[in-house]
């Protein structure tokens, strides 16, 4: 494979300890640098898809590398950012404490955080917008911020690839429109691949749509027109280019 | 509180009660806090109902085969471990019935403990002091222990404090970060293990889980990082231990049950004033 290679799922099956079927044959290559979106309807495995490059989940058969190696051997270059809603909201730390805990690793160290470990806290919450933040409680931030804090955690391990996990998901249109803009100036220096719920709204600034979708059930796709579209619900995984040239047909693919 | 005092100087079991009540309230300040974040009342409890069994065993063997050195802290200590890490594995392995397996040890514990109480040769008495406590029969030997288990405890949670602060509240980003996250878990449930044998000695097996969380439950109102709270936590478990074992001196109560009452009975003055002051932390509202 070539070392420009961000992510290859090969041949991917994924199905859960009930048996159904989540993710089937999944084929996709995406290069470094690349600004990626995935998208899908609910249940069709993009946070499975997630997972697996996370290695927190194995497929049940077929292989997956990231930044070209095993998933759990490259974990330390991947910066991962949950949704900010599955956590406990008055957990007692502050914005600093949960950035410091992006440092930790298998590696056991103990005791008090270095003090570069502490400035480069303080440059990733710079990074996210929340630098008068730093000592505030984490459960006193809204929403925005607290998903802001868990990127600045993230950025913490000088990611290669950066994950999201629907990081607009109870964001307004206005704080959504800030944090791609956020995301463009960071993908300048690392990959991203965010999950997206909304179909509807995939910002300009993306580089790549990829559609998940598990079996061939089919979803009426309302949000989306386009034949491209269309068609690209009857696939399991596709990558289109988002190069500012939507069409009436849909989405036009200039290089493919 | 006077006639208090003037036997605290004169006799050594009130002596050792004193020390028994802060050193229990350090270990089950710390890990009480955990407990709470984590969410594990539930599981601390078995693990504390778990102890019967040890305790009566122990005691039950230290009588038949006449072993004076086997005391029962000792088959408490043990039980509780093999509890804490039976059900660590068990949760950890097979999560859907977590709560059935929790509950059976609980209450297969306890039949145990009742059954070697019951062929126990002699004077019964211990059952009621296992199951309410009673800090006036907290011998030298068990303060020792009791000294030592604590400073395991608080190294522990010195050495361990950021990685266990960071399962607590994000395991799955830990698990991404690579971190031994099954091996915090099960750290952190026989810590609750040690301090839950602590404190059984202080308000016995049925009233640790009160002990545990009333004391976290009123400091998260007020404080809003983990540390503070685990210190809050401390002075609070000292003052309801010591001021419960000086209210029932004189009217001959069980000082267990006064600690509780008075811990219960601040968290809800707490509540109500909280009507004046915006709580800090969902977690109270839990207990």
């Amino acid at each position: 494979m070539s070392s420009d290679s961000l992510v290859k799922f090969t041949n991917v099956s994924f199905a859960y300890e009930d048996g159904m079927n989540i993710l089937e044959n999944i084929n996709l290559e995406i290069e470094k640098g690349e600004f990626a979106c995935i998208v899908g309807p609910n249940g069709g495995g993009k946070t499975t898809l997630l997972k697996l490059m996370l290695g927190l989940l194995k497929p049940t058969s077929g292989t997956v590398e990231v930044l070209g190696g095993r998933p759990v051997d490259r974990r330390a270059h991947i910066g991962y950012v949950p949704q900010f809603s599955r956590f406990d909201a008055s957990f007692p730390v502050s914005v600093l404490d949960v950035v410091l805990m992006g440092c930790l690793q298998r590696r056991f160290f103990w005791g008090r955080y270095s003090p570069d470990q502490l400035a480069m806290a303080q440059q990733s919450l710079a990074d996210v917008g929340l630098k008068d933040q730093a000592l505030s409680g984490f459960a006193e931030l809204s929403g925005g911020q607290k998903q802001r804090a868990l990127i600045a955690r993230a950025l913490m391990s000088k990611p290669e690839l950066l994950l999201l996990d629907e990081p607009t998901a109870s964001v307004d249109v206005h704080g959504t429109e800030q944090f791609y803009r956020m995301f463009s100036e960071m993908n300048e220096r690392f990959s991203i691949m965010m999950v997206s719920h909304d179909i509807g709204f995939v910002s300009t600034r993306v580089k790549s749509v990829i559609c998940v979708r598990k079996n061939l059930q089919i979803h009426p796709v309302t949000e989306l027109t386009g034949e491209a579209l269309q068609k690209m619900y009857g696939l399991d995984v596709h990558m289109i280019r988002h190069d500012h040239r939507c069409t009436e047909k849909g989405h036009v693919c200039p290089h493919s | 509180m006077s006639a208090f005092l003037k036997d605290l100087v004169e006799l050594p079991f009130l002596q050792n009660a004193v020390l028994a009540g802060i050193l229990c309230s350090i270990a089950s300040g710390i890990v009480g806090t955990y407990v709470v974040l984590r969410r594990i009342t539930y599981i601390a409890a078995a693990i504390s109902h778990c102890i019967l069994g040890g305790l009566g065993a122990a005691r039950y063997f230290a009588v038949v085969y006449e072993l004076p050195w086997l005391r029962p802290i000792y088959g408490a200590i043990i039980t509780a471990l093999a509890a804490a890490l039976t059900i660590g594995i068990i949760s950890l392995k097979a999560k859907e019935r977590e709560d059935t397996v929790i509950s059976a040890l609980w209450a297969v514990g306890m039949a145990v403990g009742v059954l070697f109480i019951f062929k126990t040769p002699g004077y019964n008495e211990d059952l009621m002091s296992y199951l309410f406590g009673n800090i006036l029969m907290v011998s030298r030997e068990d303060l020792l222990l009791i000294g030592i288990l604590d400073i395991i405890v608080i190294i522990l949670t010195l050495v361990f404090y950021n990685q266990t602060m960071a399962v607590c509240f994000d395991e799955e980003f830990a698990r991404t970060r690579g971190m031994a996250v099954e091996f915090y878990y099960l750290l952190l449930l026989c810590l609750t293990a040690m301090t839950v044998v602590l404190t059984v000695s202080v308000v016995g097996i049925i009233m640790v889980i009160a002990l545990l969380s009333l004391p976290v439950a009123i400091a998260s109102r007020f404080f809003d990082r983990v540390w503070k709270i685990m210190a809050a936590s401390i002075g609070l478990g000292v003052f309801f231990t010591l001021a419960g074992l000086v209210i029932s001196y004189t009217p001959n109560l069980p000082s267990g049950a006064v600690t509780i009452v008075l811990a219960g009975l601040t968290y809800l003055a707490t509540l109500f004033m909280s009507t004046m002051k915006k709580p800090i932390s969902k977690n109270a509202d839990l207990q």
